[in-house]
Order: C-alpha cells, then sequence, then structure tokens
C-alpha cells in the first residue's frame, strides 16, 4: 500500500469528482472493508464534490500545505466520502480502497486526523465543529485569506459544544467559517424528529448570528452557488449552509432507509448497488 | 506560587506572541497583570469548557501555544474526552491549566472539587502530568511547560502552603524526583506532590525522613522511585488527590514490577467529601491532617520493621 503522505500532481483528469464515481469508490471500500456507514456517506457526496472540485485551495496539490483551506469533517461516520474525494486527487489509490479495513490499514471508519487530508478525529460527535473554530480563530489572528468549512450532521446538532461553538464563533465574528449541516433527517436511531426535533434550523443559526442559506444538499450548482452567496455576504458574521439531503442518496434502495447506517453489502446488494449509480462498465 | 504562575505566564507570552491565554471565565484577579499587558493574548472563551479545548486544539493546529485554564474539576475532568482526542491524539502544544485542585473550594462542595483529575489525565497517552509544590517548582513547571511543545496537564492545588525549596530551581527533568530531605535509610521515605510537599516536610524533618517532591507525575522515572525505595525501608505517598490513580499508583506500578517495597499510599480514600468547611477541616475529614498523616507513618514503619524482621 502506498504511504498516504505523498502528494501527488493534481491533474485535470484526475479533478473530475463525478458523484457517481465517487459513490461507487464509497461502494466499493464499504465492499472490501465489510463496512457500515455507506448512507452517511452517500447523504454529503455533491457537498464534498463541490467543496473539492471548486473551493478548498490546497497549494500543490499537499493535503498538509500551510496554505490550504480546511475542511473539518465534524460528522466522521461520513469519512468514505471523503477517501473518495482523496482518490479524484490522487491522495489515495485502488490500493487504499482495496485494502480498507484489512489489518494494519491507515485509513479507520471514521475521520482520523493523522491521516493527511483529513483534519480532524471524529465521530465522537461535537468535536470536530469546535477544532474547526479554534482554526477559524488562528487563521483570523493570522490575518490570514485561507477559509474553514466544518460538515455536521444533522443528529450531531444534539450535542452541546456545537451550540458553545456557535457562540464564541459568532461573538468572534469568524467570517472565515461556514459550517454547513447535513441535513438528511436521520440519525442512528431514528428521524431527528423522532430522537430530538431540531426546529427550524436557519431560524437557530440566525439567531445565533450567523448568514444562513437552505439548500437542495444534491444540487451541485445549488451548493456551489449558494456557498459563494454565503461568502459574498460580507464581514463579520460567520456562515451556515443548512444543506437538505437524503441519507443513502444516489441508490434508490439505500435512500431514507436507516438500516443503511449499519447494513454491510453482501455480492448480490453491492452488485445492485453499482448498477444503480448507471456508471458505464458497471458492477462486473 | 499564583504569583509565581501569573508572572511565568507574562513572561511566556511577553516573548512569544504565539502563546495565547483561554479562560472558560475563570481567573478573576489572577489575570489582572496579563489582561494589562498581553491584551491581545487574553481570550474569554465563555462558561464553554468542551467547546474551548476543541478551540485550543484548532488555535494549536495552525501554530498557536494556548494555555488553557479552568478550574481542574472542569480542565482537565470535565473536558477529558475534549483532551484525549483533539489535543494528546495528535500531540498538540496544548498546556492544561487545572487550578483549585484537591480541596482548594473547601466550602462549594463536590462540584468544585477534584480529586481524580491525576487518574483521569495519567492514562491519556502522550500527555504529561505536573503538580507543583511552591512557587519555585511553579516557575520551572510552566516553563517545563512551555518548552515540552506537547500536551502537558498542569495541576495547580492549595497555593498558601509556603516554600518547599530555598531558591529558583534549575530546569525540571521529565520524570526526575527533587530530593528535599534526607532522612534515615531504616526509616520509610516520603514521595509528595503538589500542596503536600509542604506538610510532608515538617513531618520528615520529626521523624528523620527522606522526602522527595514529585513535581512531574507523568512521565515519572523508574530509577528515581527505584532509588528511594533502596535508600529506605519502603515508601509512603503523599496526594490531595485520591488514592486511585495518581503519584500513589504510579509509584506502586513502578516498585511492584522493578523494586518491590511496602507502599504506603496517603490521599483522599475513595469517597466524596461529606461536610463542608475549611481546607483544614476537609484534610482532617480525608486523614490528610498532620496527625492522622503522622499516625499512618508510624504505623507503616512499626509493621515494615514486624515484617522485616519477622
Amino acid at each position: 500500500m502506498n504511504t498516504l503522505a505523498t502528494p501527488r500532481a493534481a491533474s485535470e483528469a484526475n479533478r473530475r469528482f463525478a458523484p457517481a464515481r465517487m459513490r461507487r469508490t464509497v461502494l466499493e471500500m464499504a465492499y472490501a472493508g465489510s463496512t457500515v456507514h455507506i448512507a452517511c456517506a452517500f447523504s454529503i457526496i455533491e457537498l464534498v464534490t463541490v467543496l473539492y472540485r471548486d473551493h478548498l485551495r490546497y497549494p500543490g496539490n499537499d493535503p498538509r500545505a500551510e496554505g490550504r483551506d480546511f475542511l473539518v469533517l465534524s460528522k466522521g461516520h461520513g469519512v468514505m466520502a471523503q477517501y473518495a474525494c482523496m482518490r479524484e486527487l490522487g491522495w489515495l489509490d485502488d490500493s487504499h480502497v482495496q485494502g480498507y479495513f484489512k489489518d494494519g490499514s491507515e485509513l479507520k471508519g471514521l475521520s482520523d486526523s493523522r491521516v493527511p487530508g483529513l483534519e480532524v478525529t471524529s465521530g465522537s460527535l461535537g468535536h470536530g465543529f469546535s477544532v474547526g473554530v479554534g482554526i477559524a480563530m488562528g487563521l483570523q489572528r493570522k490575518g490570514s485569506e485561507q477559509k474553514v468549512y466544518a460538515i455536521v450532521g444533522d443528529g450531531e446538532l444534539n450535542e452541546g459544544p456545537i451550540w458553545e461553538g456557535a457562540l464564541v464563533a459568532a461573538h468572534h465574528q469568524m467570517d472565515n467559517l461556514m459550517l454547513i449541516v447535513d441535513k438528511n433527517g436521520f440519525q442512528a436511531m431514528g428521524t431527528t424528529d423522532d430522537v430530538l426535533a431540531l426546529g427550524d434550523l436557519s431560524a437557530k443559526f440566525s439567531s445565533f448570528g450567523f448568514e444562513t442559506l437552505e439548500v437542495d444538499g444534491h444540487d451541485e450548482a445549488a451548493v456551489d452557488a449558494a456557498i459563494r452567496r454565503l461568502w459574498a455576504t460580507g464581514p463579520g458574521k460567520p456562515k451556515a449552509l443548512i444543506a437538505r439531503t437524503v441519507k443513502g442518496k444516489g441508490v434508490p434502495f439505500m435512500e431514507s432507509d436507516n438500516r443503511w447506517h449499519y447494513t454491510r453489502l453482501n455480492p448480490q446488494t453491492f452488485a445492485e448497488a453499482v448498477d444503480a449509480l448507471g456508471l458505464p462498465g458497471a458492477s462486473t | 506560587m499564583r504569583e509565581a504562575f501569573s508572572n511565568a505566564l507574562v513572561r511566556l507570552a511577553l516573548a512569544d506572541p504565539k502563546v495565547l491565554l483561554l479562560t472558560g471565565d475563570h481567573g478573576y484577579a489572577l489575570f489582572d497583570e496579563f489582561r494589562k499587558r498581553c491584551p491581545a493574548q487574553y481570550i474569554n472563551a465563555g462558561i464553554a469548557e468542551q467547546n474551548m479545548v476543541g478551540m485550543a486544539a484548532g488555535l494549536a493546529r495552525v501554530g498557536f501555544r494556548p494555555f488553557v485554564y479552568g478550574l481542574a474539576a472542569f480542565i482537565p475532568v470535565r473536558t477529558v474526552e475534549q483532551i484525549k482526542l483533539d489535543i494528546a491524539h495528535d500531540d498538540l502544544p496544548v498546556v492544561l491549566l487545572g487550578d483549585g485542585a484537591g480541596f482548594v473550594y473547601s466550602h462549594l462542595g463536590t462540584s468544585h472539587q477534584s480529586t481524580e483529575d491525576i487518574a483521569c489525565t495519567r492514562a491519556i497517552p502522550g500527555l504529561e502530568v505536573l503538580s507543583p509544590s511552591d512557587r519555585f517548582e511553579m516557575t520551572a513547571s510552566m516553563d517545563y511547560a512551555y518548552a515540552t511543545k506537547g500536551p502537558v496537564y498542569l495541576r495547580m492545588g492549595k497555593s498558601d502552603r509556603g516554600d518547599v525549596h530555598s531558591g529558583p530551581l534549575q530546569a525540571l527533568r521529565a520524570g526526575g524526583l527533587l530530593q528535599v530531605c534526607t532522612g534515615r535509610s531504616d526509616r520509610p521515605g516520603l514521595i509528595a506532590t503538589g500542596s503536600m510537599v509542604r506538610a510532608a516536610m515538617d513531618l520528615a524533618q520529626a521523624l528523620e525522613l527522606s522526602l522527595w517532591s514529585a513535581p512531574v507525575l507523568k512521565p515519572l522515572l523508574a530509577e528515581e522511585v527505584c532509588a528511594a525505595a533502596r535508600a529506605t525501608s519502603g515508601l509512603v505517598t503523599l496526594e490531595e488527590h485520591s488514592v486511585l490513580g495518581g503519584l500513589g499508583a504510579a509509584v506502586s506500578e513502578i516498585t511492584s514490577e522493578h523494586e518491590p517495597v511496602r507502599v504506603l499510599r496517603i490521599g483522599v480514600p475513595d469517597r466524596f467529601s461529606e461536610h463542608c468547611g475549611t481546607h483544614a477541616y476537609l484534610l482532617r475529614e480525608h486523614g490528610l491532617d498532620s496527625d492522622s498523616v503522622r499516625a499512618k507513618i508510624e504505623w507503616f514503619n512499626r509493621t515494615t520493621r514486624t515484617s522485616v524482621s519477622a
């Protein structure tokens, strides 16, 4: 297996970020490693696609470049979506996909900051956002133009530190920070409405002092436009993008079926899921 | 001791603009000097300790040197998971300052008392644990924490016990014990930390016992503990912390593996405070006042001799 830390030159060819191909990477990893959390990755595929393709800056295509923008995956359960992006960037290769979860593998089932390209150790929820707030505060103090994006699950909003961090981000006018809520409506044991109703998220974050927009989290053009609009809102306020998403998006039999938070693929469901993506060449 | 702390913090911050002080809305008066001289490096993160520790990790990631201050009941105890995951896992240079450790807030009850913080932090990989006993150890501990460039927990306990050392110390050594008194080799030796060192001095002098201060609780050098064991008839540990997981545990772990001797752990029994009162009152309640400690040491000395001669 290749060493993870070696960045390779980006070319247009490996910066294609086609969502269907990225979902296929997720399926390949999940199948190779017999892992769970497929649906959690699928709901953020378009979000990370737009971020990596159009917004995140990695000077020299180096995941550890000092001048990079920071993507903090606070909902660490979606990490396979980020691995799929890292494969598109050439930071991971087929050996990482096929070797996922094999003994001694470096890529874990949740975000781990020791992996170049991942910024935080998360999965224990309510951690990554606070670290992102600290990074944003540090960049602000340095007068840097770098930006921080933090993807937070809607279930993760149950965690208290998220709201502590939201207060601090607004108080310190962190206009270099964008919170992106993956509002897929589910958490581990049910819908967010059934478990712990979140109410009007836009109103909540607006009242905390964020510039807030809602968007269809699977419409790439709309997501891109919303991110640009939020950054254009001017100084002094942190940004919140509430992305309405579908857990399991892209494979009809997984969509909004919370079993795919936990279910592992078998040869048949793997083949059916890959077919459902409609990629040329399909599952065989 | 608190002045030594404040002076060291101001000195480090003036010398290095990357030093930041984060406080969870605590430190009234303590930070007057810092706020006056380094106002841009002072961040009151609000009564939000979990976020504050995560934020310190983020600041450290982009090159800052955060010192995170709170009461020991909150920094580290309330935020153990943030310290483990956000800071220690990445070996980030963050100094965690836990004030009022032990029974400093004797009248306020269990919420503000902290007798489990050493146990909580010792088991976190890569996190060093400091526990200075007087102003000279405090200054040396602050310098050590800054120079470590990794995660450090600095425990600040009862600070008005007076001096243990006669003057400024050399740089602290990782895991090194500082000999304070030299006593008889046929009697137990004392290893104490933090607020208990000064009290142990009086007993050591009265009973002709050797005494070492342990300002660095983790790492703790096995060879130094073993040398103390060999130089005495057995070891007594003293700490204003639970007998589980603190200095007594650390010493016992070393001696049981490398230099089997009897170890008497004097600390807070496995229970919460029942009543409130002065600090001296709570020490009595938990058997940590000087009469109780003396009686325990004398019993240990008698029974050690018995077992040796038998």
